[in-house]
């Protein structure tokens, strides 16, 4: 009872709405802290083949001898249709196959995005499994031309080659496709679609002939050209589209093959040179996290991840003494062990982050980072919540020190009512019975008129084409700048928002912020995480309206202080979120990385059209809302 | 190039032998495209229906025999499925589909019986004693897989009493058909794998088949006036072989790849060299022999087959004939040439091994494969764990005739149709092809969805089905150990009404099954659950323990409290055992 009816007396207490600050600073910094020690050994764990049925690299490969001379026959064959026209390529294709015995059929697809047209054509070949029922199949891509591309030479050859060795065993119990796509994206991804009906007839052709549920999918990139090329490692790419992620065991049965059984080293996220340092180890995590957080399509696999078909790209790297028919009978143990499996992959995490070929933490580990930094958004929004809801500060009964604020003192005598309850009175300050409405509909239309006006800068940028895409950035960025000013000016000018409205509009803001981010979090970790860091000033700045009361100022600065340099904070404020636009972040995420603006908005137009990519999203209708309502309310305190 | 002869359907061949003689059985071989082989075994035993009744058995088992009298049984099918028909290549399904069954185990009987409830009682004892002696599981075709179908299924016996007859239709996708169910198949036999053409039938290339079905018919045929009535059991093996995977020796099987030597190189390439080499499509008929292809020899004739006449004509082949062909044996044997050499057969010697011997040989003329009448193709759209849909594409080849057909699914009760969504559309005409639905909805947990349409196809079209579906969560308990893997759904069945065959067995088409996955749970956590609520009980029932055993006294109340250490602990030792002796 004492502990209650302590905490109802602190309940009133001025010093409960300092402390939010601090915790929500204390939050960011765990959450930072948090990531920085996953990659550290006590943290992270070893990577393990959950699926028994799996068995990596427990059988003999037998892909080499005479299959290599046809191997070098096919990559000629290949070399000669680079010059060709698609439909030539695809009918000497889909001749190679059908001299394998196969089933072979075309897809045409053709789609349009930032005024580009994508167009091109997808050939694939089914191995009836000898003694399956049609009911599962596995997946082989070689996609014509790879994501820097380049004619993938070698992987189609290599394709082609193992259509013709597979089509001998009769221990396949799994259908095997085998697809060559016209490119590495768009390709595999109108495939797809097709082979689940779910596309547009307008845009892409269906499939003529179709096999079981897909079980897995591995793509070949090794651009070598008709000469050959030996490779030092095996690059494995796992990011899907979304930042959605294969299961683990797949990633765990290609290392544990292409290092164990042939003795080719792995790497992850263009980390070439892997020292297993902790620099190392968080410098990979971070790539993957940069990757997945932008949820680009990483590879001709990407487009199978989001209709649960686990799918991994091999990609060759560097020189070294490993040649292609090492690759060949990796990716051949790699399909005997998914022939081996009797369920769909499940038993491994699909959640996860790797820092090393063989280490990694799961979801339970690095969750609460990204919760903790979603979580700092709420508390002050809660603390704003409360804090909009008093009206005038009153002095603490509790507390000794009398206070210094003369109207307190002159008002004193008949600040007093008395209640009666039980036959017992007592005298309660008048201020503390005092009921505090709180105004809601200018923040509440305001919340939403910014959340609707997201949607402006989705439509533009995903349907202006090419050439006026960079002017479309420049014109938006200088928009979304002056736009928060503006606004504020046009507020204060027509509506003088109240000092409680301003606040609502900021705890509004953030309680929607911390409210997708948690939820966000749960889906793409990455993504809900960079957005958190970068809004996370968005919790620390506040209106400086001049009738602000002192208990509620920001705590790190003196009231007078603050009450002198209240415009100029205020400026110092506003450009600080200035540079937090989401716009100026791209631009300078750009400039850093040596991308132009305009391929990574054409990436992103063909993301929202072709792959279903949510990450414009996130950033138009998430992050960009609530820096719009945080800059609007900091930028109020300069025409106060 | 080759030319085509055109091809005399087999069924001719099987359309005369009649109930001639008490026992007949034959084996038709035809090579089919892409270095494939079509193995058809047919025995067939007769008894009288007298005999039959008084359990007096002589070719029919007596084990399927008991069973059959004791469920009531009057016609009776059972199919075991394995892989799939290659349509496209292989043309036509051997006996116009009708004694090819889905994937797995499909078993429909005609049972007699005065009520519906009745009638399923018999069938689940029959379903049980089948499973018993046929080593399969169907005993688990309960009334959630058991279907009445309407118009699929037309009785090929001549029954007297139809009216007291119920149909009942049931099916196992998800069986595996093995070497176990072969062993009883073969045991029904008179020679029972010993002698005759049964003595081929190893598992070992049977289920290394590309495709296989091995059926058992039993049904009643009368004569004109009704009389004469025999209870007849046909048993076919029908498959189709790889002829290059089936004659690698048993103890070496690893498809190797060949020494550079052994591969044909396209020699105009212009990069063809020591180390480079495009590879030659093979272009003649690849050599075999029996003993190879089935990894055992023939042991002869059957001695309960006929001496003379159809009966005798044991093995039969089925090339052009320019196709040089060979028969090994130290007996007697007669060659008989029938359907304009089209068909070569054999009389079996007794007692002496047979085998015929094809060389490898460069073909001139060809044989031209009956087109199926439809060509039907099933797959489960749409992704994610809520909801699918199921679309069936049929096509007509035929550029003049149209095709009228009943289209049977059988659904799990899991996987509940919107039939509201349910859409048939052909390509070249706006009309809608349904003339029928005979609709029965699923109940959970007690019968599955039963649907049969009735539709026609203009000739040369694609008539595309679609019907969305949920999918239905399962109690936990409900799920089977490979829960991910997902759940078989029964292959749909296709009768063509017209053109339909002459005989009373019908035109049948099949679609493959399908995989259907549902939500899974994680089934670590009733684990976690069980681990979790145990840890409570445990330290619950620890403290309410402890309350209860232990005694509590205060402070002041021991003695030796104030003394610590060693000499505490000896003097509270020696305390309590002076207790304990003077109290006990």
């Amino acid at each position: 009872m004492a502990l209650i009816s302590t905490l109802l007396a602190l309940r009133r207490d001025p010093r409960i709405l300092k402390l939010p600050p601090y915790l929500s600073a204390l939050c960011i910094l765990v959450g930072v802290v948090w990531l920085l020690v996953l990659p550290l050994n006590e943290y992270s764990r070893n990577t393990y083949v959950s699926e028994n049925a799996l068995l990596p690299g427990q059988v003999h490969t037998y892909f080499t001898g005479s299959e290599h001379n046809i191997f070098r026959a096919y990559r000629h064959e290949v070399a000669a249709l680079v010059d060709t026209s698609v439909q030539e390529r695809t009918q000497r294709l889909g001749d190679i196959f059908r001299s394998s015995n196969l089933k072979v059929a075309t897809q045409k697809y053709e789609y349009h995005a930032s005024g580009r047209n994508i167009s091109n054509q997808n050939v694939y070949a089914i191995l009836h499994g000898p003694r399956a029922d049609a009911t599962e199949a596995i997946v082989l891509i070689g996609a014509w031309r790879n994501m820097a591309d380049e004619v993938n030479h070698s992987g189609v050859a290599l394709v082609l080659t193992l259509a013709r060795y597979f089509k001998r065993w009769s221990l396949w119990s799994k259908d095997i496709i085998f697809l060559v796509s016209g490119d590495s994206t768009s390709g595999p991804q109108a495939w797809v679609d097709a082979y689940h009906d779910s596309y547009s007839p307008a845009s892409i052709e269906p499939l003529s002939i179709k096999s079981g549920a897909l079980q897995g999918a591995v793509a070949i990139d090794y651009p070598a050209g008709p000469w050959g090329h030996r490779y030092d490692k095996l690059h494995v790419v796992y990011d899907g589209v979304n930042g959605q992620l294969p299961n683990l065991d797949l990633f765990n049965t290609a290392v544990s093959i292409a290092s164990g059984q042939m003795g080719i080293g792995c790497t992850l996220q263009r980390m070439w040179k892997h020292d297993d340092s902790y620099q190392e180890r968080l410098q990979t995590m971070l790539r993957g996290m940069i990757s997945q957080g932008l949820g680009h399509a990483s590879g001709p696999h990407s487009s199978f991840i989001p209709y649960h078909v686990d799918a991994i790209t091999l990609q060759t790297v560097g020189n070294g003494w490993h040649d292609e028919m090492s690759l060949g009978r990796t990716v051949e143990s790699l399909f005997r062990s998914l022939n081996n499996l009797l369920e769909h992959l499940h038993q491994s995490f699909f959640f996860y982050l790797l820092m090393q070929a063989n280490r990694f933490v799961s979801i339970g580990t690095y969750l609460p980072s990204a919760m903790l930094i979603a979580v700092n958004f709420t508390i002050t929004s809660i603390a704003l919540w409360v804090q909009s809801g008093r009206g005038v500060s009153t002095p603490n009964p509790a507390s000794a020190t009398p206070k210094a604020s003369p109207d307190s003192k002159t008002s004193k005598p008949d600040s007093m009512t008395a209640a009666e309850k039980s036959g017992a009175i007592a005298l309660i300050p008048t201020t503390s019975l005092a009921i505090t409405e709180r105004k809601l509909f200018l923040p509440l239309a305001f919340i939403l008129a910014s959340h609707f006006l997201g949607l402006l800068p989705l439509y533009i940028f995903n349907n202006t084409s090419e050439p006026y895409l960079g002017l479309a950035f420049n014109t938006i960025t200088a928009v979304t700048t002056s736009l928060p000013v503006l606004t504020a000016l046009l507020l204060s000018k027509f509506l003088c928002p109240t000092e409680q409205e301003t606040t609502l509009i900021q705890c509004f803001s953030l309680l929607l912020l911390g409210m997708y981010l948690s939820a966000l979090a749960t889906l793409n970790f990455s993504l809900s995480f960079l957005v958190g860091i970068f809004a996370s000033p968005l919790t620390f700045v506040r209106s400086l309206a001049p009738q602000t009361p002192p208990t509620t100022q920001s705590p790190q600065i003196p009231p007078s202080f603050v009450s002198k340099n209240r415009k100029s904070l205020s400026a110092t404020m506003v450009i600080l979120l200035v540079l937090l636009n989401p716009l100026v972040v791209i631009r300078a995420a750009t400039l850093y990385w040596g991308a132009t603006i305009v391929e990574v908005l054409v990436q992103a137009a063909e993301g929202w059209h072709v792959w279903g990519l949510w990450t414009q999203v996130v950033v138009w209708l998430v992050w960009w809302p609530a820096w719009f309502a945080g800059s609007v309310v900091v930028a109020g305190g300069l025409f106060a | 190039m080759r030319s085509f002869l055109p091809l005399l359907f087999f069924n001719y061949l099987i359309a005369f032998a009649s109930a001639a003689s008490d026992y007949y059985e034959r084996l038709l071989l035809r090579p089919l495209p892409r270095s494939a082989l079509l193995a058809s075994f047919n025995f067939r035993s007769n008894e009288s229906s007298a005999s039959f009744d008084q359990q007096h058995f002589r070719y029919f088992p007596r084990s399927l025999g008991q069973i059959l009298q004791h469920a009531g049984t009057k016609e009776l099918h059972l199919r075991f499925s394995l892989g799939r028909w290659d349509a496209e290549s292989w043309g036509q399904q051997p006996w116009d589909g009708a004694r090819e069954g889905g994937t797995g185990v499909e078993l429909w009987a005609w049972l007699e019986a005065l009520s519906e409830e009745e009638a399923f009682a018999r069938w689940l004892t029959l379903t049980n004693a089948l499973s018993g002696l046929f080593c399969a599981s169907l005993n688990f075709i309960d009334a959630t897989k058991t279907i009445r179908p309407v118009m699929s299924f037309q009785p090929e016996g001549d029954h007297h009493n139809s009216s007291s007859l119920h149909l009942l239709h049931g099916t196992l996708p998800h069986e595996v058909v093995c070497t176990e169910n072969l062993t009883p198949f073969l045991k029904l036999l008179p020679c029972k794998g010993k002698a005759g053409i049964s003595s081929l039938l190893d598992g070992h290339k049977l289920f290394d088949a590309s495709w296989q079905t091995m059926a058992i018919d039993v049904r009643p045929i009368c004569g004109q006036d009704g009389t004469h009535c025999v209870l007849e059991m046909e048993q076919t093996v029908d498959m189709v072989l790889d002829i290059d995977r089936s004659k690698r020796p048993r103890d070496n099987p690893i498809p190797r790849p060949l020494p550079i030597e052994e591969i044909a190189c396209d020699t105009s390439k212009h990069y063809n060299a020591e180390d480079t080499c495009y590879p030659l499509d093979k272009s003649a008929e690849p050599p075999w022999n029996l003993t190879d292809i089935f990894g055992r020899s023939l042991k002869g004739a059957c001695p309960l087959t006929d001496e003379d006449g159809e009966g005798a004509k044991t093995v039969c082949i089925n090339t052009p004939p320019e196709r040089i062909i060979q028969a090994n044996t130290t007996g007697q044997y007669v060659e008989t040439r029938l359907a304009s050499d089209t068909v070569r057969c054999y009389k079996l010697p007794t007692g002496a091994d047979f085998d015929i011997d094809l060389p490898e040989q460069q073909m001139t003329t060809g044989l031209v494969l009956a087109s199926p009448p439809l060509f039907a193709a099933r797959s489960i759209n749409g992704h994610g764990q809520e909801r699918g849909s199921i679309q069936a594409v049929i096509r007509n080849p035929s550029f003049t005739d149209s095709v009228e057909f009943v289209y049977l699914e059988s659904l799990p009760w899991f996987m509940k149709p919107y039939l509201h969504t349910l859409q048939a559309r052909v390509d070249t005409s706006p009309s809608n092809p349904i003339k029928e639905t005979y609709y029965r909805p699923a109940v959970d947990r007690h019968r599955g969805t039963h649907l049969e349409l009735c539709m026609a196809i203009p000739p040369a079209s694609t008539l595309t089905l679609t019907y969305d579906f949920e999918k239905a969560i399962l109690r936990y308990t409900e799920y089977p150990p490979d829960a991910n893997r997902g759940f078989d759904v029964a292959p749909a069945v296709i009768r063509l009404l017209s053109p339909g065959s002459s005989g009373k067995q019908g035109v049948y088409v099949r679609t493959t099954s399908l995989l259907l996955p549902l939500p899974t749970p994680d089934f670590s956590m009733p684990y976690n659950v069980i681990i979790l609520t145990s840890t409570v009980m445990a330290l619950g029932f620890g403290n309410i323990f402890n309350l209860l055993v232990r005694r509590f006294v205060g402070a002041d109340e021991v003695q030796t409290m104030g003394a610590g250490g060693l000499q505490g602990v000896l003097r509270g030792r020696i305390t309590r055992l002076r207790a304990k002796f003077t109290t006990g």
